[in-house]
């Protein structure tokens, strides 16, 4: 019986997103798999994440990176089997290592054997599994998510001669959620999994499940209900687990898939992450307090999950039309750059490979609320190929060495999933795991000790937060704060030193210990708190009263 | 030991906070506080509609109002919608707000203005009043704008008039500036401007600002020293000019005293500059073009001619000590005429003003008292324009406009003749 | 008879020759110490007027508002004014000097006095260019304000002002002298009080209309009545 903490793992937890053909190739056909992976969880363990999000790697044509899934309860034979993934969760979990995986629920691959029987006649019994119309008229004005590729939310079916609908792809057929079978055979794929042994679900694209007429077909209290159900039945049979909301809309629609603590456990915090990159471009703390004083109160067993970068394009859906192009124009101004409404590039550079920038960044992401996400790569500052099509230039294989396809797989180079990134500044022989291990004072260590600090102290998982707001107005600061624990944080957003004075007021006669250094520093007192900052420096100061 | 700074501690600490902005709207105030909210609102929301990304700060600067003038500016803050996606601006617009403790002024306020645009190394100024009753974001965008992507130091207003509106300044001012500085300036004494950091910076080494002449007016002081820098100057069309209400502003007699005083002293401080100069140049003009709008009751000009007859008979002395004893015979002949076909001579005008102009330099009396002599002559020069184009189109009252302001050319060597003459 | 008269002639003429004999000496002294207070004046002069260059004393008064004064009244530049002053001052005394030492009876003590009278001389004389100045320069800006504010009579107010004024120097200048002292005050406090109460009479009987419309303008808020002149700016 697990205890109420344990329960709540995912609020503790630094998850780290990989897709499994990124990250290692043991059988040299080019591809990673699940052993390469497995071969690899030392050097996570050692990094000091405590949970993997795994994208989908269930059998599929693969026209959408694995998100079109043809059958949820195998592994593709390209990463591996079944065995082989079994194998790989028993030696995360000796690790101490969650695995969160993907449930494409809104929808499946054409080629999925459900769609295969839908289609083939009108009187199948699997007919009413999809989404079905004579016209494309329906469900007028619902916008269309894939703008660069698709024209509509309806495709034809030429087999059974009518339209599907599909709110992705127009091979991605959305499942009918109406249909209480389809609802029974999504819970027996999780219990699939659950069985198995995994810790949780990332849900894919769930405001899309139900569709009604004269709706946006997005968020409706059906779908909901829906969530609602599933979730009662896991927290019956499978109390601990997790489910992972990806809902890319504004706090206040978002925090909706909490439920009163009833459907997801956790939800992604979208609008967030494009604003934190605009504070540090505009050097200006407003978008980041602006949004955060938008996002509502969520329960108490609820948690936002943050992150920066992500194997999909940096969506700048959810800002206004001037934040859009002003991102544009700052971070991606070769339009190369752009696809479907967001940025096609990684977190080194986009930095322009400033260390100092990737840093401070980091140090927000491990220090605003919420659960961080680390995306694969990131923490050595690899690059990207924005010449790959689709979103594909953020999803090379790994830099594990300056050697052979840089470690990642023994294959021949021609045959490897993807091209490695080669260029002098985030090539492999420059960026790799290796050569980084070997320097303590490398982007991996950094990261690794500051992900050590952030572990110490439950603070940053669980505390609350508390905005100061100095008249430099390039300057963040907050004190997160659980039970007596306070931990004052200070970001220079700015490329230039900067002075900042701190009304303290509260907390009088603290000492504030910085974390990095483990030093001193004066303790507070009447007067505002003046503090100096480096260009993009910031401080992480545990204030204890003695 | 060192000057005394005029900067207070908690002003620079605000600045201090801001740190570099591209754009500066200052707002200089006494007792507004039933119009800075207006005026505040307007300036904000041209800042998040025409300069998205630009750095910017609204600065409010106070002469001791003693009505609620700083309470209202402290709380005018960005205001949210009730259910908000996204940002409300890109950026944090900035205000700061600081108060002199000198008698209020235009030209301690600008002092503030232009420090505050020196430390910030702000790029484009502009300066707002708060008594201006119809400011929209367009007007602040349109002063702003030439300095901040034309590379222009000094922005003048244009406005559209009405035909009897602002006569000091399209009768006296504007022609003598064009003639004697050499740039078609129409508005140099209005309440909002313009102007470039690179400006402000020149303006703040200056040791001005004690000059009588300077704290009233101190725009066309600054217009004027951007001339003579050989900086780029331009006028931008912002809309009508929207009448100050009844009882406020300057009557006639402050207004020559403030504007006339201080061309005078701009005169005499830039001598070098416009004595060897001849002609006049036009000025980047930006926005559509206007007329005077044919609206505009002629006002009922009787009390006017009387004012000018008494002035010239009682103040025949100091008219003597001023003028040229010519010019003295054929003011106080055409004071005696008939009232019905009184005509102040265009000629006459020109010489009368360059002849003052000429006595100040020459310190003949009191500067001051020099300048109040001009009011009677201006009445009796308005009487006469009242009188002639009382039927005038806005067209026609132009081009008599435009024969004046060439009349002023013509007699320049008159006037370099006069001012350069042993006293 | 005639030998007395000649002897008394004689006598006289002798006498006169002695006085004189004696009187030419003094006189001859006189005017050394004439001559030579002239050249002493002359050097001060041109020293003080040195000193005075250093500090640039005509651009301190330029600045100071002084030198426009001076020019008003038709005065050279101030240390010319004061250079020039030393040099009649330095003579001056010196002539006295030399007068004294003539030796005529009762001169001696004139000359004393007049020595003593010297600083409230000085100091009348200041009074009354001050004066004179301040009542130029007020009456003035009071013809002028009330010219341009169309209020009647200006003249009579201006020059009312500028007697005023003009009265209470001339009496201070002689108050300070010691000139009939209670006689001036006198004189002034009689002068000075009809007038008053003849302004309070003509204003308060005469110039009602007036002196409402003047309070009613400048007392309270009333808005300026439609105003026959345009908006100038």
């Amino acid at each position: 019986m697990l205890s109420q903490d344990e329960n709540l793992w995912y609020k503790d937890a630094i998850i780290y997103q990989l897709h499994v053909r990124t990250f290692c190739d043991s059988n040299a056909d080019g591809i990673g798999d699940f052993r390469g992976l497995t071969s690899k969880l030392d050097y996570l363990q050692e990094l000091g994440i405590n949970a993997l999000w795994l994208l989908p790697f269930y059998p599929s044509p693969l026209r959408d990176d694995g998100y079109d899934i043809a059958d949820y309860t195998s592994v593709h034979p390209s990463y591996g089997s079944l065995q082989d993934f079994k194998d790989f969760l028993a030696a995360a979990h000796d690790r101490r290592i969650r695995v969160i995986t993907e449930m494409v629920v809104n929808h499946t691959s054409d080629q999925h054997p459900w769609f295969q029987e839908a289609r083939s006649s009108r009187e199948n019994p699997k007919r009413d599994w999809y989404v079905w119309s004579e016209t494309d008229t329906r469900y007028q004005g619902v916008r269309i998510i894939f703008l660069d590729t698709e024209m509509s939310n309806w495709a034809w079916d030429p087999i059974s001669k009518s339209y599907y609908w599909h709110r992705f792809f127009n091979h991605q057929p959305d499942l009918n959620y109406d249909n209480p079978a389809v609802r029974e055979a999504m819970w027996e794929v999780m219990k699939f999994w659950f069985d198995i042994g995994v810790d949780g679900f990332r849900l894919d694209a769930v405001p899309y499940l139900i569709e009604r007429d004269g709706t946006s077909c997005e968020n409706l209290p059906e779908t909901h209900d829906i969530i609602r159900k599933f979730r009662k039945r896991i927290d019956e049979a499978y109390p601990g687990k997790m489910l992972l909301a990806e809902a890319n809309q504004w706090p206040a629609d978002v925090s909706a898939y909490f439920g009163n603590g009833d459907e997801f456990h956790m939800a992604f915090h979208f609008p967030l992450m494009p604003r934190m990159f605009m504070a540090v471009k505009l050097e200006d703390r407003k978008p980041i307090i602006e949004i955060l004083e938008q996002t509502p109160q969520i329960p108490e067993t609820c948690q936002w999950c943050i992150f920066l970068r992500n194997h999909d394009e940096l969506t700048l859906e959810m800002v206004t039309d001037v934040e859009r192009d002003y991102m544009y124009d700052e971070y991606a101004v070769d339009k190369a750059m752009r696809i479907n409404l967001g940025i096609r590039r990684r977190l080194a550079p986009m930095m322009e490979n400033d260390r100092r920038r990737v840093e401070l960044l980091t140090g927000l992401l491990l220090s605003m609320p919420g659960t961080p996400i680390i995306y694969y790569g990131d923490e050595i500052g690899m690059g990207d190929n924005i010449y790959l099509g689709d979103r594909n230039g953020v999803r090379t294989p790994m830099q594990w060495n300056g050697g052979w396809n840089a470690g990642f797989s023994a294959a021949d180079p021609e045959r490897l999933y993807s091209p490695l990134i080669s260029n002098a500044v985030y090539g492999y022989q420059a960026i790799n795991v290796d050569s980084q291990r070997r320097s303590a004072h490398s982007l991996l260590s950094w990261t690794k000790s500051v992900i050590q600090t952030r572990n110490q102290f439950r603070v940053f998982s669980r505390g609350s937060i508390e905005f100061l707001n100095p008249s430099n107005h390039r300057v963040l600061a907050y004190v997160r704060r659980l039970g007596d624990e306070k931990m004052l944080i200070v970001n220079n957003l700015s490329s230039s030193a900067q002075a900042v004075e701190l009304n303290l007021q509260m907390y009088k006669r603290h000492i504030p210990i910085e974390m990095f250094g483990r030093n001193l520093f004066p303790r507070i007192g009447d007067l505002p708190y003046l503090l100096t900052l480096g260009p993009y420096q910031f401080y992480w100061f545990r204030l204890r009263r003695i | 030991m060192a000057e005394e700074s005029f900067l207070a501690d908690d002003f620079l600490r605000q600045l201090m906070s801001v740190g570099e902005v591209d754009l500066l709207v200052g707002i200089p105030s006494y007792n507004n506080a039933s119009t800075l909210e207006q005026t505040l609102q307007s300036v904000d929301a041209c800042l998040r509609q025409d300069f998205v990304r630009e750095r910017a700060a609204i600065l409010n600067v106070d002469g001791g109002s003693t009505d609620e003038t700083t309470k209202v500016f402290e709380q005018s803050s960005e205001r949210k919608g009730p259910s908000h996606k996204g940002l409300t601006s890109l950026r944090t617009i900035h205000r700061i707000s600081c108060q002199y403790d000198k008698s209020p002024s235009q030209g301690w306020a600008l002092r503030n203005i232009v420090a505050a645009a020196d430390l910030l190394r702000a790029r484009a100024c502009a300066v707002i009043s708060p008594t201006t009753a119809n400011v929209t974001p367009s007007w602040v965008a349109n002063l702003v704008r030439p300095v901040y992507r034309e590379g222009l130091d000094f922005v003048a207003p244009l406005y559209a008039r009405s035909r009897f509106q602002g006569l000091l300044a399209r009768d006296l001012l504007y022609p003598m500036s064009r003639a004697v500085f050499g740039q078609r300036i129409r508005e140099l004494y209005a309440d909002e401007w313009g102007f470039s950091g690179r400006l402000a910076s020149q303006c703040l080494e200056r040791n001005v600002w004690h000059e009588e002449a300077v704290r009233a007016r101190p725009q066309a002081w600054m217009a004027i020293t951007a001339i003579g820098g050989g900086l780029k100057c331009g006028q931008y069309f912002l809309g009508p000019k929207g009448a100050a209400p009844a009882g406020t502003g300057p009557d006639i007699v402050e207004a020559i005293r403030q504007t006339v005083g201080n061309f005078f002293w701009c005169m005499e401080t830039n001598q070098a500059y416009w004595l060897s100069r001849s002609n006049s140049q036009p000025v980047s003009t930006f926005g559509p073009d206007h007329e005077l709008s044919p609206d505009g009751i002629p006002p009922s000009p009787e009390k006017i001619f009387e004012l000018f007859r008494s002035g010239v008979t009682e103040l025949e002395p100091i008219l003597a000590s001023i003028l040229a004893p010519d010019t003295h015979a054929q003011i106080k002949a055409i004071a005696l005429s008939d009232r019905t076909k009184f005509h102040f001579a265009v000629e006459l005008w020109v010489k009368t003003l360059y002849e003052f102009a000429a006595s100040y330099h020459h310190t003949v009396l009191n500067r001051d008292h020099l300048v109040q002599a001009l009011v009677p002559l201006y009445r009796g020069r308005l009487y006469s324009f009242l009188l002639e184009h009382a039927n005038s189109s806005g067209e026609e009252m132009e081009a008599q406009s435009e024969i004046l302001c060439q009349e002023f050319e013509r007699q320049k060597p008159y006037l370099v003749e006069r001012w350069t003459a042993k006293s | 008879m005639k030998e007395v008269i000649i002897e008394g002639l004689r006598q006289a003429y002798s006498n006169l020759v002695r006085m004189f004999a004696e009187f030419l000496p003094r006189l001859l002294v006189m005017l050394v110490i004439v001559l030579i207070g002239l050249l002493v004046a002359y050097l001060l002069k041109m020293m003080l007027r040195a000193v005075l260059h250093v500090p640039r004393l005509d651009r301190l008064s330029e600045e100071a508002g002084a030198s426009r004064f001076l020019r008003m009244a038709a005065l050279p530049s101030m240390t010319e004014l004061l250079s020039r002053s030393l040099f009649w001052v330095t003579w001056s005394g010196f002539i006295l000097i030399g007068i004294s030492v003539l030796g005529v009876a009762g001169l001696q003590e004139q000359i004393s006095r007049l020595f003593l009278l010297l600083p409230a001389i000085f100091v009348a004389i200041l009074i009354l260019f001050l004066g004179l100045v301040t009542a130029n320069f007020l009456s003035r800006a009071a013809l002028l304000a009330a010219v341009n504010a169309g209020y009647p009579s200006p003249k009579l107010l201006s020059w009312s002002i500028r007697f005023v004024i003009w009265a209470l120097a001339v009496s201070m200048a002689l108050e300070q002298v010691g000139v009939a002292r209670q006689t001036v005050l006198a004189a002034f406090s009689i002068v000075f009080g009809a007038f008053m109460f003849g302004l309070a009479i003509a204003f308060g009987f005469g110039g009602r209309e007036l002196a409402r419309e003047f309070l009613e303008r400048n007392l309270t808020e009333k808005k300026r009545e439609k105003h026959e002149e345009p908006q100038p700016l």
